[in-house]
């Protein structure tokens, strides 16, 4: 792995992805700065969810429908503890990690063992079980009130206002997470995940623990998930049963696949294009056409799936035959194969 | 001795209440079940050819004046014609793309259309105008002590056990449901054996399309409320209900539909409505841990 | 990288050219499209019509009113990156919204930073107006209306077995919450509750149970849409019983529900009796978009009405704006408009009349009873 060609290019361009990022808050664009920060904060963000929900379907090739279950376990865990404790940001992000993780492991243990649509679905109940005990149980959560006025993270006892600070905030949060993603991606854990999903039976017979790794790989899941809620928390500084609707998940698997499966630049290329364009298309389309944007959304996802079904980067690891891989991608169990 | 009689009334009306969503519940979820069957998809878009059923009935009786019982074959062949069209824009060029790049254009579709009847009807709720439907069926069928039951509520039971039987005629009787078991069971062996693969998957398109139509209409007969996003949620709960019977599975689907719409009227009537969806969510998901292929669903044989 | 650059352009470029002042912009954030398209359906046509009016009249000190759209889903991310964009144009000196309770919290620590006033025509969550001085709306308080009907069924109607079938959102809540209250003071007996969420459309089961418990009357504090459903489907039931609800039930949907009639809720003026500008304001609004106004077409109207009366008064300055809205806080130097006189308190609650209104053969007349 280590004397791979294309490394140091890709090394440069990451740097400079991330000079450009650093630098973004002081180019002078008048107004529009602020709105342009928020929303590639917004991105950046789902960058980071899209990177911890791409283990389970990327690189274990199982479909989680469930994810914003611990997307919300993680934001209310964060919420809860800013409002009444005011415990600091920077033990929260861990705290929300861990809480999403130990559901993680009581979701994914039972169920684990489930094949193909029928875990996909019980992910999905899930994550709307998450919901109706945030909406219901009003001495905890405050149910549909919402949890408003959680105070901002505090950085060395300054408490963040501006949006850049915000923005940078996420990319650093970005950078630990990717640099866990990719680090667990070339390790024995990543290979071992990686033949899970291209054959099950042949991954357990070299020797895989099968539900361990796969246990695995939907705590670190739901750790990620989580931890991307505490910032959402401490961002928005109000959180709400609402925001964590069965839809989130969908949007969030739309940009892996869109990305590319399993490709780690490509989910984040993917939450780039894909959560952006709906306010790209707010500036650009006419004032009272305003049912033309998720219109064009909808048509932009089906094109590209047509033209590019593999996602903008698709995952190459493996020099296989495209055909294959793409039939056995989520269906290791060998469906009638 | 009356509460004993009031216990059990309300038990019969809430069984009776069950049984009308769990029909529907199963009218969609048999479209569902059927695409899953052959090209193994998760047809999101399917939800909004019901609301499109709906949508279509309503001008057609609002707008051109047609009588509402020719309004229902004129609005299935429609929507059997729209699934066709779905598939052949939206599918069938991504058959050997993998699974997922399919679920996304199956989103994508799904938005497109929720936001195209945005366009086209606008955002109010619409109801069908009573003056156009039959006055029986607001009135009561039967009341016996507390127990009532709708001319509405007994159309909708009817029309699902119709339709379920003539599918069930269609899949076990014809040839073309013969091929669609094929191609259920193995795509390229059916090929093999000079079955027309797409023409097939085009038809089970239409079926479904057609009983989702058919739902589509009962429900906003049934609640009187048509609008762009309604078949979101109702898509999901009948894809929980096709999963729950076993996906791929007819008799399955219809199973499952009886399953959550009884799990989610008793859940709301005897333990707490404000979980009830939460109850029959958390009755599907036992169901699925304690038989991983659903309830009538063949489990997936492993194969080396 | 390049698409990032070619992203920035787009923005910029489109941000830029809409820079020219010669009208005045007036901001309208709801949901237009999504879920909850419906209810925003209300608030567009009704800010498209005032402005259409106030342009008619000569517009604001020659300057014409362009209503800006923005559609946010209900969707708390779409509406804080909404209100970001809003509060760094330095044009916009007033926002009209937002609708849901969640997407309006959600915009107002950035509305509150960016010192921009804001006037909600329907988010009635009890925080909103105490967690920012730049945040009014126009809409009634729960509390307010809750302790009003449960003082109006007990004084007028003389009901005393109630069942509450409240919807799990903030609105239903808190309305639930002070008429529930009140209603134990009075001696008014609470017989159940029972909850649904926004996405139900079969509410039978609740409905069941309610009947065997034989109520004298139901008690809906939600929103019209599943409103009327709950009425038909009560009527199908076989369930003879009152059905009263709060300004949520007020929409035109009702009257085409036959199982509607002797339904009543609480408004802040009689259509019946109302002045002319609430007659004008319907009759041209039925008019325009061939339905009825509902509640919150009305408080969009007169919310509308606020923003362009405060610009005038005293430009387009936002906190001058602000100081403005304030300043109407009694009866007398109140904002006249189609939903009566507005007038706020200090957090920026608007305080108003309310009467009972009644569908009556297929139309909302004044109840014959009133209380004062």
């Amino acid at each position: 792995m280590k004397t791979r060609m294309s490394d140091i290019p890709r090394k440069c361009l990451y740097l400079g992805i991330l000079a450009f990022a650093l630098l973004l808050p002081w180019l002078p664009l008048g107004g529009s700065s602020n709105y342009l920060l928020r929303i590639l904060t917004t991105a950046t963000l789902y960058m980071v969810l899209a990177l911890g929900l791409n283990i389970v379907p990327g690189f274990n090739g199982l479909l989680d429908l469930g994810y914003v279950g611990f997307y919300g376990i993680g934001a209310y865990t964060a919420g809860l503890l800013t409002l009444h404790y005011n415990v600091s940001f920077w033990i929260i992000v861990p705290l929300a990690a861990l809480n999403g993780a130990i559901w993680g492991i009581l979701l994914g243990a039972p169920t684990l063992r489930l094949t193909g649509d029928y875990f996909a679905i019980v992910t999905f109940g899930f994550s709307e079980l998450v919901v109706l005990v945030i909406r219901n149980e009003l001495w905890l959560t405050r149910g549909p009130m919402g949890l408003p006025g959680i105070a901002p993270p505090s950085v060395f006892g300054h408490p963040l206002t501006q949006d850049w600070e915000y923005f940078y905030l996420i990319i650093f949060l970005l950078l630990i997470v990717l640099f866990v993603v990719t680090r667990l991606e070339d390790s024995r854990i990543g290979r071992a995940w990686y033949s899970i999903r291209e054959d099950e039976i042949a991954a357990q017979c070299s020797g895989v623990n099968l539900i361990q790794y796969k246990v695995t790989a939907f705590a670190i899941s739901a750790a990620i998930g989580g931890a991307g809620g505490a910032f959402y928390a401490n961002w928005f500084k109000f959180i709400h049963p609402d925001m964590f609707k069965f839809w989130e998940s969908i949007l969030i698997l739309c940009l892996i696949v869109f990305g590319g499966l399993g490709s780690i630049v490509g989910t984040m290329l993917g939450a780039l294009a894909l959560i952006p364009l709906t306010e790209l298309l707010r500036v650009v389309l006419p004032q009272n056409l305003f049912s033309g944007r998720y219109l064009i959304y909808g048509v932009v996802l089906v094109l590209m799936m047509r033209l590019r079904p593999d996602g903008l980067l698709p995952f190459v690891r493996f020099q296989q035959n495209k055909a294959r891989r793409a039939q056995k991608r989520l269906a290791p169990t060998g469906n009638g194969e | 001795m009356e509460n004993l009689l009031g216990m059990s009334s309300l038990f019969l009306q809430q069984l009776v209440n069950g049984l009308t969503l769990g029909g529907v519940y199963a009218l969609i979820a048999v479209g569902y079940t059927m695409v899953y069957g052959v090209i193994e998809l998760i047809n999101f878009a399917h939800g909004e050819i019901y609301m499109l059923g709906a949508f279509l009935a309503y001008t057609m009786v609002t707008v051109f004046g047609i009588p509402f019982f020719a309004a229902i074959p004129l609005t299935i062949m429609i929507c059997a014609c729209f699934g066709i069209l779905l598939d052949f824009i939206a599918y069938r060029p991504l058959r050997r793309a993998p699974r997922l790049a399919a679920l996304i254009t199956a989103i994508g579709m799904s938005i497109f259309l929720q936001n195209l009847a945005l366009l086209i009807w606008g955002g109010q709720i619409r109801s069908y105008p009573r003056a156009v439907l039959p006055k029986a069926f607001f009135q009561n069928a039967f009341v016996v002590g507390d127990i009532t039951m709708t001319w509405l509520q007994i159309f909708i039971l009817a029309v699902t056990v119709v339709f379920m039987f003539i599918l069930h005629l269609i899949i076990h009787r014809t040839q073309v449901g013969t091929a669609m078991r094929a191609i259920s069971q193995d795509k390229v062996t059916s090929a093999l054996m000079g079955i027309s693969v797409n023409r097939v998957i085009s038809f089970t398109f239409a079926i479904g399309s057609a009983m989702g139509a058919m739902a589509g209409i009962l429900v906003g007969l049934y609640y009187n409320a048509i609008f762009p996003y309604m078949g979101y949620n109702a898509g999901i709960k009948a894809f929980a209900a096709a999963v729950l019977g076993g996906i791929g599975s007819v008799p399955g689907a219809m199973l499952g539909g009886g399953v959550l719409g009884i799990a989610e009227v008793f859940g709301a009537g005897y333990l707490a409505s404000e979980y009830r969806d939460g109850i029959s969510y958390a009755v599907m998901i036992l169901v699925i841990l304690f038989k991983p292929s659903g309830l009538i669903g063949k489990p997936i044989l492993e194969k080396v | 990288m390049k698409k990032v650059l070619y992203f920035l352009l787009v923005f910029g470029m489109a941000i830029g050219t809409g820079w020219a002042a010669d009208t005045v912009k007036i901001p309208v954030a709801s949901p237009f499209t999504g879920q909850l398209a419906s209810f925003g359906e209300g608030v567009k046509n009704a800010a498209l019509l005032k402005a259409e009016e106030v342009n008619a009249a000569g517009g604001i000190n020659g300057k014409k009113v362009e209503i800006l759209l923005e559609d946010e889903l209900c969707d708390p991310k779409e509406a804080a990156t909404v209100a970001t964009k809003l509060a760094n144009n330095k044009e916009i000196s007033i926002v009209i919204g937002h609708l849901c309770s969640s997407a309006t919290l959600a915009a107002l620590p950035i509305y509150r930073d960016a010192k921009l006033p804001a006037i909600s025509p329907a988010s009635t969550n009890v925080n909103i107006c105490k967690m920012s001085p730049f945040y009014f709306r126009n809409v009634y308080k729960d509390d307010f209306q809750g302790t009003f009907l449960a003082r109006y069924i007990d004084r007028v109607k003389g009901y005393k077995k109630v069942a509450v079938f409240y919807e799990v959102n903030d609105y239903s809540m808190g309305l639930m919450g002070a008429f529930m209250k009140e209603a134990v003071k009075l001696g008014i007996q609470i017989l159940g509750t029972e909850a649904y969420t926004a996405e139900t459309t079969d509410f039978k089961p609740q409905l069941t149970k309610f009947k065997m418990m034989k109520p004298d009357a139901i008690f809906i504090p939600g929103y019209a849409p599943q409103g009327t459903l709950i009425i038909s489907q009560a009527a199908s039931l076989g369930m003879k019983v009152g059905v009263f609800g709060a300004d949520g039930l007020d929409d035109a949907i009702m009257l085409e529900n036959p199982d509607a009639e002797g339904l009543f809720v609480t408004t802040p003026f009689l259509p019946d009796q109302a002045g002319p500008a609430a007659a004008g304001f319907i009759k041209a609004y039925t008019k325009k978009y061939g339905v009825e106004p509902n509640w919150f077409a009305a408080n969009t109207y007169d919310a509308v009405g606020m923003a362009v009366a405060a610009i005038k008064a005293v430009g387009q300055d936002r906190v001058k704006i602000q100081q403005w809205l304030l300043s109407i806080n009694t009866k007398e130097n109140a904002y006249e408009g189609v939903t009566g006189k507005t007038y706020f308190d200090e957090n920026g609650d608007c305080l108003k009349d309310a009467y009972i209104k009644v569908v009556k053969d297929g139309k909302w007349v004044g109840a014959e009873k009133q209380m004062m």
